[in-house]
């Protein structure tokens, strides 16, 4: 179990997480077509199909995407728990969430069931087949720390996610929606965007900013408790539905708990002992303050339609830090593998993708960003200008992943001057 | 609370990262002389680290285990990958090249940090379940390494 991790013949192969890296951006470029196809007032109002179809391209096609190819990277360093026959597990994974998201999107937007039929089959498949995985392997730990726990929990939050989303979509298939949809519904979404997503993130920055960044560690009882409190919340969302309480208690505590994990998380960051200031930092705080600002619009601003808080969490909070944190994997995987196979000319971790198209991509999704939510303010015009800057931020991120994989591949094509690693 | 080889070898990670910010900070500088002899003391710490491990605690697990080809094994290998790092960012210190040396230092942070999660989160834990009568005299022999060196 434990001989499984960083040495190059027990890693997951390069492939393995980069399918899955390769595959988001294309996605989110077609996110951004879609705003710039349709009207804006249709794209943003969360009851529309073309805004089912838009928001499951992100949370599958992008979210899960690169969550999915992260966790069978960081799996065997963060649990000490590998996966097994990992190509074979990856491409099963891979390609049924590629295929499940694109059926899932065409039945919203042509309203074909058999689209529907396909993309249940093929989603089920994927999510299954990973967190079955996932809940297996976690479960084994022997020797259990806090973020394997907000692991396990992001695995079953992840698990009854896609078991709500096919109950959902049977309900569609069946055209019977029953009295509780909307509940079913809104506990679909908490549990994947609050449970699934930002669990995970929040587990892995328990480990990954004080480690990586030589910073103070999350206090103990934020570590043990918050993630556990959070998981809670969302399945309590049930109690609060079905006994009609007041919800406005329940947005202040997950507020509550949210901020504390930015608070700690930016107060780490902005104590870090290392001189470095990469992009991956800059991505690391537009994303804890973007939280703190989503938290603070859903409980202060009661006219947001959701439109900012979908803006601020969807693209301010995760997929900042997933871009962030795909330039920090793909960087090091290829020096690792290279270093690993003996090569040694090769270059630094800041010379696989150039230091300065990560910040031009920065730049141009930032201003995107920020034309998204004037676009709240403002007319149709800055939500134009907001996607294409989005597609842009998207084709750069892209090609910079390639350029990486291309280095990477280019140099593996040679032989080794000297085969370092002596087993 | 008693002190245990995880609690023990855990703090020593700790120490090495402050060495091995110290170093960064003096690099960010340019203060070369600076940079150099805080080089000099991390690599030492970090030695002497993987020494305390390699020539205390490893054998120890490894007669009680009898794991010889086990997660140790993979621990000396990744103590190899990383000194062959530090070696090039000697060099980097040597040419004043600032860039360079920062890209060599972000791989070897990764690297040891992965490293370290493997060995806090599983080796240490093993090794105190496992090491259990000579758990203080295994401590005390890793501290009087780290005395004389």
């Amino acid at each position: 179990m434990f001989n499984q991790g960083l040495s190059l013949d027990q890693a997951p192969p390069i492939s393995v997480p980069f399918r899955f890296f390769l595959t988001a951006p294309i996605f989110a470029m077609l996110i951004g077509v879609m705003f710039l196809i349709y009207p804006a007032e249709l794209i943003t109002n969360r009851f529309s199909s073309e805004t089912i179809a838009m928001v499951h391209m992100f949370t599958l096609g992008v979210l899960s995407m690169i969550i999915f190819g992260a966790m069978q990277q960081m799996m065997p360093v963060l649990a000490g728990a590998p996966i097994k026959r990992a190509k074979l597990f990856a491409t099963v994974v891979h390609t049924f969430l590629t295929l499940g998201t694109i059926f899932f999107v065409l039945k919203f937007l042509y309203y074909q069931n058999e689209f529907l039929i396909a993309a249940i089959v093929c989603l089920a498949i994927s999510f299954l087949t990973f967190f079955i995985t996932a809940i297996r392997l976690l479960f084994k730990v022997k020797y259990v720390t806090s973020t394997v726990n907000v692991m396990k929990l992001f695995a079953i939050a992840g698990v009854l996610t896609a078991l709500l989303g096919l109950h959902l979509a049977g309900a569609h298939l069946s055209g019977n929606m029953g009295s509780n949809y909307l509940s079913f519904v809104n506990i679909h979404i908490l549990l994947g965007i609050f449970g699934f997503a930002a669990l995970l993130i929040i587990g892995v920055s328990f480990q990954v900013i004080p480690m990586f960044y030589v910073a103070l560690d999350f206090p103990k009882s934020v570590q043990n408790r918050l993630p556990l409190s959070i998981f809670l919340l969302i399945i309590s969302y049930f109690a609060f539905a079905f006994l009609d309480l007041n919800f406005y208690i329940y947005k202040v505590l997950f507020a509550i708990f949210f901020v504390i994990y930015a608070f700690h998380g930016l107060n780490s960051l902005n104590n870090r002992r290392r001189p470095v200031s990469d992009v991956t930092l800059w991505y690391w705080k537009v994303s804890l303050y973007s939280l703190v600002i989503a938290m603070l619009n859903w409980l202060f601003v009661p006219q947001d339609s959701s439109y900012f808080l979908t803006i601020l969490f969807a693209f301010g909070f995760l997929f900042s830090l997933l871009q962030g944190m795909v330039y920090k994997i793909i960087p090091f995987l290829c020096w690792f593998h290279l270093s690993s196979k003996g090569y040694f000319d090769i270059p630094t971790i800041k010379e696989i993708i150039h230091e300065d198209l990560i910040k031009i991509h920065f730049y141009i999704y930032m201003a995107s960003y920020v034309f998204f939510l004037l676009y709240g303010f403002f007319s149709q015009i800055f939500i134009t200008i907001a996607a294409i800057l989005f597609i842009l931020s998207n084709i750069l991120f892209f090609i910079n992943c390639v350029l990486g994989m291309r280095k990477y591949a280019s140099i593996s094509k040679k032989e080794p001057l000297q085969t370092f690693v002596q087993s | 609370m008693e002190e245990t080889i995880k609690s023990f070898l855990t703090q020593d990670h700790r120490d090495c990262d402050e060495e091995f910010a110290n170093m960064e900070n003096a690099v960010a500088s340019q203060d070369w002389a600076k940079s150099e002899e805080s080089f000099e003391k991390f690599a030492k710490d970090l030695q002497t680290h993987f020494d305390m491990e390699e020539k205390v605690m490893f054998p120890v697990f490894e007669e009680i285990t009898g794991m010889t080809n086990g997660p140790t094994q993979v621990m000396r290998m990744e103590h190899a990958q990383m000194l062959n790092v530090v070696s090039q960012m000697r060099e980097d210190i040597a040419k004043q090249d600032k860039n360079h040396f920062f890209g060599l230092s972000e791989s070897l942070m990764m690297l040891t940090q992965q490293h370290n999660m493997k060995e806090e989160q599983m080796l240490y834990a093993m090794a105190d379940a496992h090491i259990q009568e000579q758990k203080s005299s295994v401590i005390e022999k890793m501290k009087e390494l780290k005395r004389v060196n």
